[in-house]
Formats: structure tokens, C-alpha cells, sequence
């Protein structure tokens, strides 16, 4: 009966209650949304750091990581690749020679480093091949002599990649339903090359009120955007006596990934081609890149990988990608920052409300006290009290919460004005939130345990009244 | 057979610049079936004896003895407990738990003292019947008049088969007619189930009741009338 009084009593001041639940509520969806956010983030950069950076373990030559050298290959090439198929946990490997080197255009230079590799066995282990932007070209194929596959970056730094106004452009614009005010600005822009998004952005704001470009803008900038496919690049790398060695390749593609910092720095050929280039008689290996089918098995595939690559160094993906490993680890503690300021904050209302409670029924209190129902009994009634009150608003917030981010992780949230911003540290604009089941029994544990503890002050209050004095109140 | 003594019970209240003496050297028996009426004026200690004899309070010195136990011996958390399976209170008003029909505030009390079911609601119901409330078992205390919650809080006093019942100032609140079917009802009771009343008063009808009254001054019990033995 003491549980049926407590429900009852929430609902007592249902103006005061409904206060308290929707303030628990909107707590806890910003919290679901929060964390939601956080864990899309994580998935993703770990997602991304293992299928298009990383993979699941890497074998390099000890040396090779102090100085990425060119003659500095993996060893006991032929020993590890009799070995490594008998593996059952991998998914794919690959093996890839890796050199820095030097890009130029006509209009621009970046250096890179260049992933020499099988593009078919590539796809084994990396998903670059499905991150081609649109109209980006196509991905590197083996029978395609000379060509070269950059990132959009690079194409940016090479100063291949242009905003172009064009006719077929305002066509395109104009099928799109683009109001005929908007597209006529556009013919001033007309034929005139910009390098970069930001010169473009800054020549349409000139034409453009504030409401055309929040409403147009992307889909303005997204439409003019046009790589220089097939252009020639110059690649320049250092033979093994350091003589520089000068090649001529064409983009074959433009690919994107969310880690502009990776995209920089990445460009793909065929590895046979790049061995013509250095000249050596065989392919170089300087990197063998390992996925697995299931993540967990890392440290175990780790240890036998160890011990057929004596002499080389064999790193999982958390050491390859600590950033990626240490915001996976640390999530759990994300959690508890996250809830535990947004609860904190929850409790500070629920105790008021509840020494209102306790404060308006002095009299009864006095009166249960007098009548037999002792302190254990009272202390209970006053916490299921609290923890029912925070337990609506909690399982109204966590149903919203997660309906929000059900709809959010499939729409995602663009964060137009940052994305930049992200992407140079490894994080997508567009962001997919995630919940998993843990973290609401995490949520649940939470709201319980802030509801016990905001119930102590209150219920030591009704417990310190004296029944004569309770009694006499009016 | 003696359910409640009291032995040279004194409470003397100490502020800072005065000492009150609410009750002064009482001696009291009170026997099984009881109808008995504390009467006085104002600030005479009718509610403060009341109070002791309900281990609400305790005395300054004295010794009251509910059934064989003396309740100075007793710990607070064992007060507690001794109250709800020895003695039953009425309060002037009516102090039902707002949030509970009429049977549940019945059986509440019952609830604490972990009666099984079946017995439980067959107590309350019969409870209810006897105080003329059966047709109001599911009303909430607000739907329900003065008078009938008085006898709804009578018939939780009396669910825990107390040694005696306190009630102070039961009629206070009440008009007349509703005063009047109350005594009758506790009349009625006491006479069924033998269960001494206690009341502090002062109404006259009550008073007129009564089949003993104890009359206080400034806590000094100054004449203790038995008319009527119990049957």
C-alpha cells in the first residue's frame, strides 16, 4: 500500500509534478541527444579511422616507423604471406608500398603519400572505392596505366578542383525549381573560375541577400562545383640513393572521407606503376594492412601476426589511430559527464519540490507518525515518492529521446557551418546519432540513483518532525 | 482488567523564562470497556495527558503502563511499533489520508500491522458497516461530510484491535447531528467490542455520554466521577 500511496501523493499538486516531469523530461532527451551525438561522432571516426585509414592491424618494418624510408620493407615478406592466409579471423589483407612524395600541377604543389597498392585487392580491406564524390570520376582500376587517384583535398591544394557557373549548371538549377530571381544573378558569376569554396562563397554573398543564400546557397555551391578529371599531376619521389624520380599521372578520380587531415596526404596508384617509377625489379612492400571480421579478435590475431613477422612491428588500430581508440574508451565516461551534470542539475528541482511536499503535509506526516507507521516505512514512502516522480519524466524523456534520434540517425543533423571545422579532425559534418540499448540501463541506473539521493534531504525532514509539534500545524 | 495506568505523572514544559506544569501528579486506572470523558477548560492539560497516554510524548516523571509495559522503557523505533498494536487515535480533524478512499484509509492501518488479505478487507468492510458508511467504502475523504469522515477515522482507529482508543476533541468540528450519530456509533462499539474510549472534551453532550469524567485544572486531576461501570 505504501507503493500506491506514493503514486498517489505524485499526483497530488499535478501542476508542481508536471513542473518537475517535464523539466526531467527535456533533461533527459538533451541527454539521450547529447550522448547520441557523441556516439554517432565515435562510431563513425572509428568506423571511418578502420575502413578507410587504419584497418585492423598494420605490419611495418620496426625501422619503417621511425624513418619511412624507402628500402625499408617489411621482412620476411614471403614467410608472413605463406602464414597470414591461414588465419581464419581476417576478413582481407593487402600488401602496399608507401612513399612520400611531391605533387605538382601547373598551378600548385602539395606534398603526399602515396599508397602503392592492387586496387581490386584494395577494396578487400579499405572502402575508399565507395567514397568517389559525385562527379568525382571513378575509383583506380588495375588495367588503367598512368592514373592517379587524389582526394578532394588534394584536388583543392592542386587547385584541381573549381567553382564554375555554367549554362548547364543554371539548367540543372532550374529543373530544381530554383526561382528565375535567384538564377539571373547567377549569370554575372558566369564562366569565372573559383579555386576554392570560399572565394565562391564570398562572391555570392555580394549577389545574394542572406535568405536567398541560406535557402540556395549549398545546393548553388554543391551544383558549380567541377573537378579537373584526367588532368596531369607530377609526382616526384626519391630513389633509394636519393635522386629525385619524376612521374606524369592523370586523376583518375576525386574520393572524400571525412578525415580531411588523412585526404591531404593520401593519394592511390597502382602499385606496379609506382615500382616503373622507383625502378626497383620488384614491388616494394612497406605495408601490410590487415581487417579482420570481427573487431574483438584484435589482440589475439595481434599475437599470432607476432609471431610470424619477427622483426617487424605489428600495431592494432588503436595504436594506429589512438584518437579514434581513446574517445571509444572514454565514452562510457562521456556518459556519466553528460547525465551526471544534466542529473545533478534535475536534482536540485526535485528536492525543492519535494520539501514543498514534505512541508504541506506536516500535518499527515504528524499524524502516520502517531498512528504506527515508523521511520523505515516513512523514508520509503517519501523516496518511491521522488523516484516515481523522476521516473516519468525519465521514461517519457528516454521514449521521446530515442524517437528523436531514431529519426535523426536516419535524416542525420548537417552541421553546415563547422563542417569544415570537424572534418579537419577526423569528424563527418553530417553526423548519424546513435543509442544503444547500454546506455539506457546506463540512463535508467542514473535517474534512479539521483532520485534516491535527491529523496535523502527531503525524507530526513519528515523524519526529524515531532508528531505532537506535526500534529498541531495547520 | 486495567488496559492503561498512569502512576504520579508529571510534564513540566521549561522555556526560558517560564516553567509550566501541563500535568501534575496524576494517578489514574482506566479498565477494559470504558467510556470515559478528560474534561477541563483551555489550557487545563487535556491534551497534553492525551498525549502521554499516547506515547506521544513523555513524561517529565511518572510512569504510564499500557497493558504491562511501561512506555519510558520503551526505545522510539519500539514506542512506534507499540502504538500501532495498542492504541488507536481520533483526531479533532479527522486527519484521513486525502489521497485513499474510505476502505483504504481503513485498511492502511492494517496494511502496517501485515494482516493477511482476505482478513483485512473483511474487517474493513465490516468496520464501515458498523459506523453507517458501508454504501461509501470507495469515496475519497474530500466527497465524503465531517461527520463521516470522523467516523471513517473512529473505524481506523478501532482496525488495528487496539487496547484503547484516544480521541481528542472528536466532536469539535462537527455540527450537531453529525456529533450526536458519532457518539452514538462510539457508544455503540465500545459496548460491542469492549474497547475503552478516552476522550478529551469539551462538549457537553459528550460529557453527558461519558460514563466516567475526569475533570483537570492547570493539569491537576480535581475530581474523577465514575457513573457507570462498565458492563
Amino acid at each position: 500500500m505504501i507503493w500506491s500511496i506514493s503514486w498517489k501523493n505524485v499526483w497530488r499538486n499535478k501542476k508542481r509534478s508536471l513542473v518537475v516531469i517535464v523539466a526531467v523530461t527535456l533533461g533527459i532527451i538533451s541527454g539521450v541527444l547529447l550522448v547520441g551525438i557523441m556516439e554517432g561522432w565515435v562510431k563513425q571516426r572509428l568506423n571511418d579511422a578502420i575502413y578507410n585509414e587504419v584497418s585492423h592491424i598494420q605490419i611495418h618494418n620496426k625501422e619503417y616507423i621511425k624513418n619511412e624510408e624507402i628500402d625499408l620493407t617489411v621482412r620476411n615478406l614471403d614467410e608472413i604471406t605463406r602464414s597470414i592466409d591461414s588465419l581464419n579471423e581476417l576478413s582481407g589483407w593487402v600488401k602496399r608500398t608507401k612513399i612520400i612524395a611531391m605533387a605538382n600541377t601547373p598551378w600548385a604543389n602539395t606534398g603526399v603519400t602515396i599508397y602503392g597498392v592492387d586496387a581490386e585487392k584494395e577494396k578487400l580491406v579499405t572502402e575508399i572505392y565507395k567514397e568517389i564524390v559525385p562527379n568525382g570520376g571513378k575509383y583506380l582500376e588495375n588495367q588503367s596505366p598512368g592514373d592517379i587517384l587524389i582526394s578532394d583535398k588534394t584536388a583543392e591544394l592542386l587547385k584541381l578542383k573549381q567553382y564554375i557557373v555554367t549554362e548547364s549548371m543554371i539548367k540543372g538549377l532550374r529543373s530544381q525549381k530554383v526561382p528565375e530571381t535567384v538564377l539571373t544573378k547567377l549569370e554575372i558569376l558566369k564562366e569565372t573560375r573559383f579555386r576554392s569554396p570560399k572565394d565562391f562563397r564570398e562572391a555570392l554573398r555580394i549577389e545574394y541577400s542572406k535568405k536567398e543564400l541560406d535557402r540556395y546557397g549549398l545546393l548553388i555551391i554543391d551544383k558549380a562545383l567541377d573537378y579537373r578529371i584526367r588532368n596531369k599531376v607530377q609526382i616526384t619521389i626519391s630513389d633509394k640513393e636519393g635522386t629525385p624520380i619524376q612521374g606524369i599521372f592523370r586523376v583518375c578520380g576525386i574520393y572524400k572521407t571525412t578525415n580531411t587531415g588523412f585526404d591531404q596526404a593520401t593519394v592511390f596508384l597502382n602499385a606496379g606503376e609506382l615500382a616503373n617509377l622507383y625502378g626497383g625489379n620488384d614491388i616494394l612492400t612497406h605495408e601490410i594492412a590487415v581487417l579482420l571480421n570481427n573487431i574483438d579478435d584484435v589482440d589475439n590475431v595481434k599475437e599470432k601476426l607476432s609471431r610470424i613477422s619477427v622483426n617487424n612491428s605489428v600495431m592494432t588500430w588503436k595504436e594506429l589511430a589512438p584518437d579514434a581508440a581513446m574517445m571509444n574508451d572514454f565514452m562510457i565516461m562521456y556518459y556519466f559527464i553528460f547525465i551526471g551534470i544534466i542529473m545533478l542539475a534535475l536534482a536540485f528541482g526535485i528536492i525543492n519540490t519535494m520539501l514543498m511536499a514534505i512541508l504541506e503535509r506536516t500535518k499527515e506526516l504528524g499524524m502516520l507518525m502517531a498512528i504506527g507507521m515508523n521511520r523505515k516505512r516513512i523514508f520509503k514512502m517519501i523516496m518511491l515518492e521522488t523516484i516515481f516522480l523522476t521516473i516519468v519524466g525519465a521514461v517519457v524523456g528516454m521514449v521521446l529521446g530515442w524517437a528523436i534520434t531514431e529519426v535523426l540517425g536516419k535524416t542525420g543533423i548537417h552541421f553546415t557551418g563547422w563542417g569544415e571545422g570537424f572534418e579537419a579532425i577526423g569528424f563527418a559534418a553530417r553526423v548519424y546519432p546513435v543509442i544503444t540499448a547500454d546506455f539506457f540501463v546506463f540512463i535508467t541506473i542514473m535517474v534512479i540513483a539521483t532520485a534516491i539521493i535527491s529523496s535523502i534531504w527531503p525524507a530526513r525532514k519528515a523524519l526529524k518532525l515531532n508528531p505532537v509539534e506535526a500534529l498541531r500545524t495547520e | 482488567m486495567k488496559v492503561l495506568e498512569l502512576k504520579n505523572v508529571n510534564k513540566i514544559y521549561n522555556s526560558s523564562e517560564v516553567k509550566v506544569h501541563a500535568v501534575n501528579d496524576v494517578t489514574l486506572d482506566f479498565v477494559e470497556a470504558e467510556f470515559a470523558a478528560i474534561v477541563g477548560p483551555s489550557g487545563s492539560g487535556k491534551t497534553t495527558l492525551l498525549n502521554l497516554i499516547g506515547g506521544l510524548d513523555m513524561p517529565t516523571s511518572g510512569e504510564i503502563i499500557i497493558g504491562g509495559t511501561n512506555l519510558s522503557k520503551l526505545k522510539p523505533s519500539q514506542l512506534i511499533d507499540f502504538r500501532l498494536n495498542n492504541i488507536g487515535f481520533v483526531f479533532q480533524s479527522y486527519n484521513l489520508i486525502p489521497v485513499l478512499t474510505a476502505k483504504e484509509n481503513v485498511e492502511f492501518i492494517m496494511t502496517l500491522q501485515k494482516w493477511p488479505e482476505k482478513e483485512r478487507d473483511e474487517r474493513t468492510l465490516e468496520l464501515l458497516r458498523a459506523v453507517g458508511l458501508g454504501d461509501r467504502i470507495n469515496s475519497r475523504p474530500t466527497k465524503l461530510s465531517g461527520g463521516q469522515q470522523q467516523r471513517v477515522a473512529v473505524a481506523r482507529a478501532l482496525a488495528s484491535k487496539p487496547k484503547f482508543i484516544l480521541a481528542d476533541e472528536p466532536t469539535a468540528n462537527l455540527d450537531s447531528k453529525a456529533a450526536t450519530t458519532l457518539l452514538e456509533i462510539m457508544e455503540k462499539l465500545n459496548h460491542e467490542s469492549k474497547i475503552t474510549f478516552i476522550f478529551s472534551t469539551h462538549d457537553p453532550r459528550v460529557v453527558k455520554m461519558a460514563h466516567r469524567v475526569i475533570t483537570l485544572e492547570d493539569g491537576i486531576v480535581i475530581s474523577d466521577d465514575i457513573r457507570e461501570l462498565p458492563a
